[in-house]
């Protein structure tokens, strides 16, 4: 590595228009990434065309910075109307919403901008100093290190079901059954598709997720707003910035969390997403008081969104270093690259090592920008929660709408979000959780694909796994995880059951 | 030039500029484009560095339309039974893909004599790779190894169905010899796997892996050309070797079947065109895209033995996998 491209790279950045690229990118950023079911990669999607005609440092600082403000905005939403605005903040509705309708809103969003800053400006720094350093080691995941993750994570179903383990399961289990809707990767074979061209590429976990999470919470929405019912929650009335000591104990955590984020994002094909529910899965396993969780816990709010904007450093790790994309968003990064006649792959860090370090100085410089911008923007978004239930509920339904028809142009994903709209409201009416389905839903592809071609790599030996020390050690860790989820406490299983049917929606 | 966001077609990125006064195109001032992938990827890099020239050639505006899924052939499907056969809408079109789509799949219902064959642009020919350490120096290295071991040897592809898929094929069936294949979900994951070590080999493209190639960290071992490319002129072809495979991933644009004989040749001449443009020319280079321009009948024919090539394949291997 040149250290004066280092140089080259902070100067560019400095630039007044450049600089203020970034502002108006994390800010565009925050207020896409705030509506329910427009997601990071969505964002970035949206504002790719714009950049076309700005030179390559300009657009790609702008972009970055987009993804920073968004990987947060999803935050706002998810704590002030229970709806995840990005699939990354999925899990911050579990710990976010409860804070917001015990009138902390305002130290929620604190919380959370606070988080989503450390994890960003620590992917950031993670992200300049071990680049070249970082892309051997994600040379070592092939397929059999990838099915071994996929394992981990789907344990982490088990924790994720709140009241019944069984129902849990169940959600868990039909995620992976959806999952398997399309070409099968290995023999091409359309499945579960009955013929319908629509399906041959699978059902898109997004538009799955947007349905789940959203349409349910507009129709309780409605419901409430039918009785008419005066809202209780979602007010800002305390105040956003956060008290030190708050910040103190939250400190290992972040740290934690944040190591989560820019690990998951590292590994390609995983995003914020999984790394949110990763982070908050650790964040309770090592949670003195784990009852806490899912009723307003800090640690449970911070965990997922330092995570979730850790991802971005991380995910870019790769993106940089290899021309892999570590997530979707950045594989719209990717895109814009090749837009702007930059070949991705090694030689980004030499040949293009100036537009490059322009991007990884734009990502830690985002990070301040969304500082300060969260703390202007984050206000204003109490306007949202002072709307009358029944037009948050349309406004969710029509952005539920445009959003799933954005991810392909396609109606079909509108239908198919409905769906899973309805579905998901008949699992919360009868007491299931639609988190477990999400993960399913995510990994299932993953963990199939990669058994499958670890199998041909192997030679149909399942002692492929045990081989490679990496697959070994993670498979071990699920095991540890599934075993520890078992009743081996009874009083703590009895105690966290009772909690759980006083929490169940 | 200025770029204008749609909000109510948030992907579709149209391109606004003042028409010019001598529009050569007759039919229409406005030419919607079908792609079958998502937004950034190939086929919108060839979008973009094709539009700017037509648009001043034909006089009209494009209008990037983006249905990705089914490997595209929603996007294919839509262009030959859903759009008006008047020449104002094309799709991006590539081969083999296109065939192979509804070679495989029953369900896919459109095939290429629905279409009017424009140009091809661009052909990403086929290449092998290995890790930079493999053991295998030469690509007869790799033969040679897998006559030792059948079946054993591990070759990635960007799926079944892609070009690379049926490269491998190909090979096999002009060595006689027995690989492992392994899928992956596209070019990208395929060469990753390459340089992870994972796999023995990646049948890829040029284009895909021309970076890492640069940087050693990937090692080719043989093209699937006629001659050998001026960009890798240390790379050998298979033909050279003594095997007569040549692939590789075409893209190009078509329109449905059916459009009027009038714009059909004014689109053929703008792309002709192309293949004299300098400007163009070097922006392909600087891409790393190898211009293959291929118009009309011509196009057709192409499409035609790529469906007849690749209908025996899958007809001989449609039952193994």
């Amino acid at each position: 590595m040149d250290p004066s491209l280092l140089l080259v790279g902070i100067t560019n950045v400095l630039s007044w228009s450049n600089l203020l690229l970034i502002l108006g990118g994390t800010l565009m950023g925050m207020f896409v990434g705030a509506m329910p079911g427009l997601s990071a990669t969505m964002a970035l999607a949206l504002l790719l065309p714009i950049t076309f005609s700005l030179d390559p440092a300009s657009g790609l600082s702008m972009l970055a910075s987009l993804y920073v403000g968004a990987s947060y905005g999803g935050s706002i939403a998810a704590i002030l109307l229970n709806t995840p605005g990005t699939p990354s903040a999925a899990a911050t509705v579990l710990d976010g919403y409860p804070l917001s309708q015990q009138g902390k809103a305002g130290k929620a969003l604190g919380i959370s901008l606070f988080s989503s800053f450390c994890g960003g400006l620590m992917s950031g720094i993670a992200l300049l100093v071990a680049a070249p350093l970082l892309g051997i080691i994600v040379l070592k995941f092939g397929p059999v290190e990838l099915f071994a993750i996929a394992v981990l994570g789907i344990t982490i179903i088990g924790s994720l079901s709140q009241g019944s383990v069984i129902s849990g399961l169940l959600s868990g289990g039909l995620g992976l059954l959806v999952s398997t809707v399309g070409m099968d990767l290995i023999t091409g074979t359309p499945r579960m598709t009955f013929g319908e061209i629509n399906l041959f590429s699978g059902i898109s976990f997004t538009v799955a997720l947007i349905g789940l999470f959203s349409i349910p919470q507009a129709l309780l929405l409605i419901e409430k707003a039918g009785l008419g019912e005066k809202k209780v929650a979602s007010k800002v009335t305390d105040r956003i910035i956060p008290h030190w000591v708050d910040i103190k104990a939250l400190m290992p955590n972040i740290g934690r969390s944040g190591a989560i984020g820019i690990l998951t994002g590292l590994i390609p094909g995983t995003g914020g997403d999984t790394a949110s529910w990763f982070a908050y899965n650790e964040a309770k396993r090592f949670a003195k008081d784990k009852s806490r969780f899912g009723k307003g816990d800090l640690a449970g709010l911070s965990a997922p969104e330092t995570a979730n904007n850790a991802v971005v450093g991380g995910a870019l790790i790769p993106t940089i270093a290899l021309g892999i994309p570590g997530s979707s968003s950045t594989a719209i990064l990717l895109g814009a690259l090749m837009v702007h006649g930059i070949l991705p792959g090694p030689n980004l860090l030499t040949e293009h090592g100036d537009v490059t370090y322009t991007l990884i100085w734009a990502v830690i410089l985002a990070n301040f920008a969304l500082l300060a911008v969260g703390l202007l923007f984050t206000r204003m978004c109490v306007g949202v929660t002072k709307v009358p239930d029944g037009f948050v509920a349309t406004a969710i339904i029509i952005l539920c709408v445009v959003g799933s028809f954005a991810i392909n142009n396609s109606f079909f994903d509108v239908a198919l979000m409905f769906g899973f709209g309805l579905f998901g409201y008949w699992m919360i009416k009868a007491g299931m959780a639609p988190a477990p389905m999400v993960v399913g839903l995510i990994l299932g592809p993953v963990m199939e694909t990669s058994y499958q071609q670890s199998m041909l790599i192997g030679g149909n030996n399942p002692m492929v796994f045990v081989n490679s020390p990496i697959a070994l050690t993670l498979l071990l860790l699920a095991l540890f995880s599934v075993l520890q989820a078992t009743p081996l406490f009874g009083t703590l299983r009895k105690r966290l059951k009772k909690q759980s049917h006083q929490q169940a929606r | 030039m200025k770029y204008k966001l749609l909000p109510a077609s948030l992907l579709a990125a149209v391109t606004v500029i003042p028409l010019s006064a001598n529009a050569e195109y007759s039919v229409s001032d406005e030419i919607r484009v079908l792609q079958g992938f998502q937004a950034g990827g190939g086929s919108d890099a060839l979008a973009q560095l094709v539009h700017p020239h037509l648009r001043e050639s034909l006089g009209v505006n494009f209008i990037n339309e983006y249905i990705p899924g089914a490997t595209g052939a929603i996007a294919w499907t839509r262009l030959t039974h859903q759009s008006p056969k008047d020449g104002t809408v094309v799709s991006i079109t590539n081969t083999p893909m296109l065939m192979t789509n509804y070679i495989i799949n029953d369900a896919i219902s459109y095939s290429i004599e629905e279409l009017t064959p424009i140009a091809n642009v661009v052909t990403d020919p086929g290449i092998i790779v290995v890790h930079p350490d493999s053991p295998y120096e030469t690509v007869e290295d790799l033969f040679a190894a897998a006559e030792e071991n059948p079946g054993r040897i591990t070759i990635g592809n960007s799926g079944v169905g892609g070009d690379d898929y049926f490269s491998t094929i190909m090979v096999e069936r002009a060595t006689g010899l027995d690989f492992e294949l392994v899928p992956f979900a596209g070019d990208g994951p395929s060469a990753t796997a390459a340089m992870g070590g994972q796999i023995d080999a990646s049948f890829n493209n040029v284009g895909i892996v021309y970076g890492h190639l640069q940087a050693n960290s990937l090692r080719p071992l043989a093209v699937f050309t006629e001659e050998r490319l001026p960009m890798l002129p240390d790379v050998p072809t298979l033909k050279e070797v003594g095997y007569d495979v040549i692939n590789g991933s075409s893209r190009g644009y078509s329109a449905p079947a059916g459009i009027p004989d009038e714009a059909r040749d004014q689109l053929i001449a703008a792309f002709e065109e192309l293949a004299n443009n300098e400007q163009f020319l070097q922006q392909a280079e600087d891409r790393a895209f190898y211009i293959d321009i291929v118009t009309g009948d011509d196009y057709m024919e192409m499409m035609q033995n790529m469906e007849r090539t690749f209908g025996d394949i899958w007809a001989e291997v449609e039952d193994d996998v």
